[in-house]
């Protein structure tokens, strides 16, 4: 009796006391256990380095910014038991990027969520899953886009080639037998009029399940084309070149992923020449978020650091201009201060297109050379910036299949 | 005629490959009855020890020193874990594999990184064997060919043709008889144990040069050496190396070829009304050529459960 009094007693104490100001949580749902744990590593890192900026210019409606990692261990299933927790631990902001299907798990998981719980949204901010759908049919209003999509790469990699002659006219196309892939082979096939080519051939496999590419070199040679464009990633990229370097081939590489830590070191020489269209590059800026990065965790920004760290940027400008005034967040306000920011970034401005928040952004185009600036994967080989591509001229029209619900609608 | 001669000569050498990677789950599950799980994690486990140790002493020494130390974990393996489960059977030894499998990537994880290490072969090494069509064929993929080739060579005399051999089968047939006639059977199921561990840190010292060398690498090989010994006939060194083959040079042709359902319905004049169904008609032989191992498993346990030359058909 005398313990039930006393705990009436203390809880009445906690309860009269001061409320504290509510502070914006962040969360990261990202693969931080299993095969994609490389990349789903440095998209944490970049938002946890974006997150410390914020609070070092003093956080969000009084307090710091909160940010929790939850491990997805690279599966969709397990990311939407993962974003249940975050919603439990009451996350108003998930990032995640590894991963195009686990994306559409999540902007899913995270559109019905905000239909049974109006007033207290959860926004998604998609920081790698390229997949056209997400913008498309998936496309919903509590879901933005800060990377490229497959069109923006390889229009980008179309008009800097060709300018520097290096394109030709024949052109093959090798990509993973997965949404990702397909966009990349219809945005192929899609440039083809533009950058003047034909296409001489085209393959999908299967992904990062071959341990022996040689046979599809020898396809590749049977077509004699001058550029290869290729969305593939991690082994899919590496084996590819490394089988195609070992036959001797002679043909240009266009890639997406060619950035990638470790590709440069293990394809050695043969990666020279070749191409990338990717959101940011070091050599493409003067160097000062460069240096900064390097500062605070003690490494250059590589491969998808660079720009997941400029949409925390994009972010916390968007926040400045709102006040909550240490009540309760409102994240459907966020979102819409995030529609109308424009953030400098250091290769280009970066914006948000209302109609389905993909964001119009400059897109870098670069070439492995040897003594570069920055070199990659302690080599002396690294990227030269070959071309930055504006938004405008990147971005492609809305799609079709995009019927965007905005609140109050 | 070109495209047959290099689809067979890219499907031998990567069958080949496969086969030096399964062929120490062969020999640990044949002589043991052991399914090893954490092989694959062996054969990662050589690759990293190649890479420290070549990076200080040179690719030789690498290749050398990454089974002898992927033979004394495998060893220890054998000696201090699996007899604590052996009395409940063959489930809690593959539960016991896989758990280790997992234990030696977030391992690996750990001490190198998450990414691909930079070990490549000497430069010495990289060079075109000779050019075929217009194109070069490197000379390592051979190399790897001739070591797999000589280590089937080996294991096959050494078990078939030396008293080790008859010892070894011995304790697997008859281990209470072969005991009795003071053989220390522990011991000779230790050396296997070990054995079919190094030859997988060879395969990995050899085969991580040329792959990637990377977390990854076992989960990625894993899975298809399994279905090797599957379609082998587990057990079965001949099977192993005729099923390493097979699956090489069935995903090499299949690559080259297009051909889709609807191409066989047109054969009959259907071909427009199967393209107009899309889907599964459409569906290239090239874009499922990873697929086609496992297609060939379901065939062989249909028609042969033990597999192609397993012993109880």
């Amino acid at each position: 009796m005398h313990r039930l009094a006393f705990l009436a007693a203390a809880s009445a104490v906690a309860l009269a006391a001061p409320a504290q100001a509510e502070p914006l949580k962040i969360g990261i749902i990202e693969s931080l256990s299993g095969a994609q744990t490389s990349t789903g590593r440095l998209y944490a890192n970049a938002v946890e380095y974006g997150v410390d900026q914020i609070n070092k210019a003093g956080g969000f409606n009084g307090e710091p910014v909160q940010v929790t990692e939850y491990d997805n261990a690279g599966g969709a299933p397990e990311a939407a038991d993962k974003f249940r927790q975050a919603v439990a631990d009451g996350v108003d902001i998930i990032f995640q990027g590894a991963s195009s299907a686990i994306a559409g798990q999540l902007t899913e998981d995270v559109r019905k969520h905000n239909i049974r719980n109006a007033g207290h949204e959860v926004m998604f901010i998609n920081l790698g899953g390229e997949a056209m759908e997400l913008t498309g049919e998936k496309c919903q209003f509590y879901h933005f886009r800060f990377t490229t999509t497959a069109p923006m790469r390889v229009n980008a990699l179309v008009n800097a080639m060709k300018a520097d002659g290096d394109l030709g006219t024949k052109v093959y196309s090798i990509n993973q037998n997965y949404s990702w892939g397909q966009d990349m082979q219809k945005a192929v096939e899609a440039a083809a009029d533009t950058g003047g080519y034909e296409v001489v051939g085209e393959v999908l496999h299967d992904v990062n399940k071959i341990q022996d590419f040689a046979p599809f070199v020898a396809r590749i040679k049977a077509a004699a084309p001058d550029t290869v464009f290729t969305g593939n990633w991690s082994n899919d990229l590496l084996l590819l070149m490394k089988a195609t370097g070992d036959a001797g081939l002679d043909v240009t590489f266009a890639t997406a992923f060619l950035d990638q830590p470790g590709n440069i070191a293990n394809a050695g020489k043969t990666a020279i020449g070749h191409y990338i269209a990717n959101n940011y590059d070091n050599a493409a800026s003067d160097g000062k978020f460069a240096e900064d990065y390097k500062a605070a965790t003690g490494h250059y920004p590589i491969f998808v650091e660079g720009h997941s760290a400029f949409a925390l940027a994009q972010l916390k400008q968007a926040l400045d201009t709102l006040d909550f005034g240490g009540g309760e967040i409102d994240v459907t306000k966020i979102a819409l201060a995030l529609e109308d920011s424009t953030y400098d970034s250091p290769v280009g401005p970066s914006s948000v297109r209302k109609a389905d928040h993909q964001t119009i952004r400059p897109v870098v185009v670069s070439k492995v050379v040897e003594n570069p600036k920055y070199p990659a994967d302690d080599t002396d080989m690294g990227f030269q910036t070959v071309k930055v591509v504006p938004g405008e001229d990147a971005i492609y029209p809305v799609q079709d299949s995009c019927q965007m619900k905005r609140p109050g609608e | 005629m070109e495209f047959a001669i290099v689809s067979t000569l890219n499907g031998v050498t990567y069958g080949l490959l496969l086969f030096m990677v399964s062929a120490g789950l062969t020999l640990i599950f044949g002589m043991m009855g052991v399914l090893n799980f954490a092989h694959a994690s062996f054969y990662m486990l050589g690759a990293y020890v190649a890479y420290a140790v070549s990076s200080a002493f040179g690719f030789l020494a690498g290749l050398v020193v990454a089974p002898i130390l992927v033979g004394i974990v495998g060893m220890l393996v054998e000696r201090f874990l699996l007899p604590r489960v052996h009395a409940h059977g063959h489930a809690h030894e593959l539960l016991l594999t896989f758990g280790l499998a997992l234990i030696i990537e977030e391992l690996i994880k750990l001490f190198f990184g998450d990414f691909p290490v930079n070990y490549q072969m000497p430069g010495d090494l990289r060079f075109s064997a000779f050019t075929i069509f217009g194109s070069d064929y490197p000379f390592y993929r051979l190399f790897i060919g001739g070591m797999a080739v000589v280590m089937f060579a080996l294991l096959w005399l050494l078990l078939t043709r030396t008293r080790t051999g008859i010892v070894v089968r011995a304790a697997e047939r008859l281990p209470a008889m072969a005991e009795a006639l003071g053989h220390n059977i522990p011991v000779v199921f230790m050396a296997v144990f070990g054995t079919g561990a190094a030859l997988a840190g060879l395969a990995g010292a050899v085969a991580g040069a040329f792959y990637p060398t990377n977390p990854n690498m076992g989960i990625e090989l894993g899975v298809i050496v399994f279905v090797v010994v599957v379609v082998g006939g587990l057990g079965s060194l001949k099977g192993s190396l005729l099923a390493s083959l097979l699956i090489g040079l069935f995903s090499s042709f299949a690559v080259g070829l297009d051909w889709s359902l609807a191409g066989l319905f047109g054969l009959v004049g259907l071909g427009d009304w199967a393209r107009a169904i899309g889907g599964l008609m459409t569906l290239k032989l090239s874009s499922v050529s990873a697929t086609i191992p496992f297609a060939l498993m379901l065939l062989v346990l249909l028609v042969r459960p033990a597999g192609l030359m397993g012993e109880r058909n």
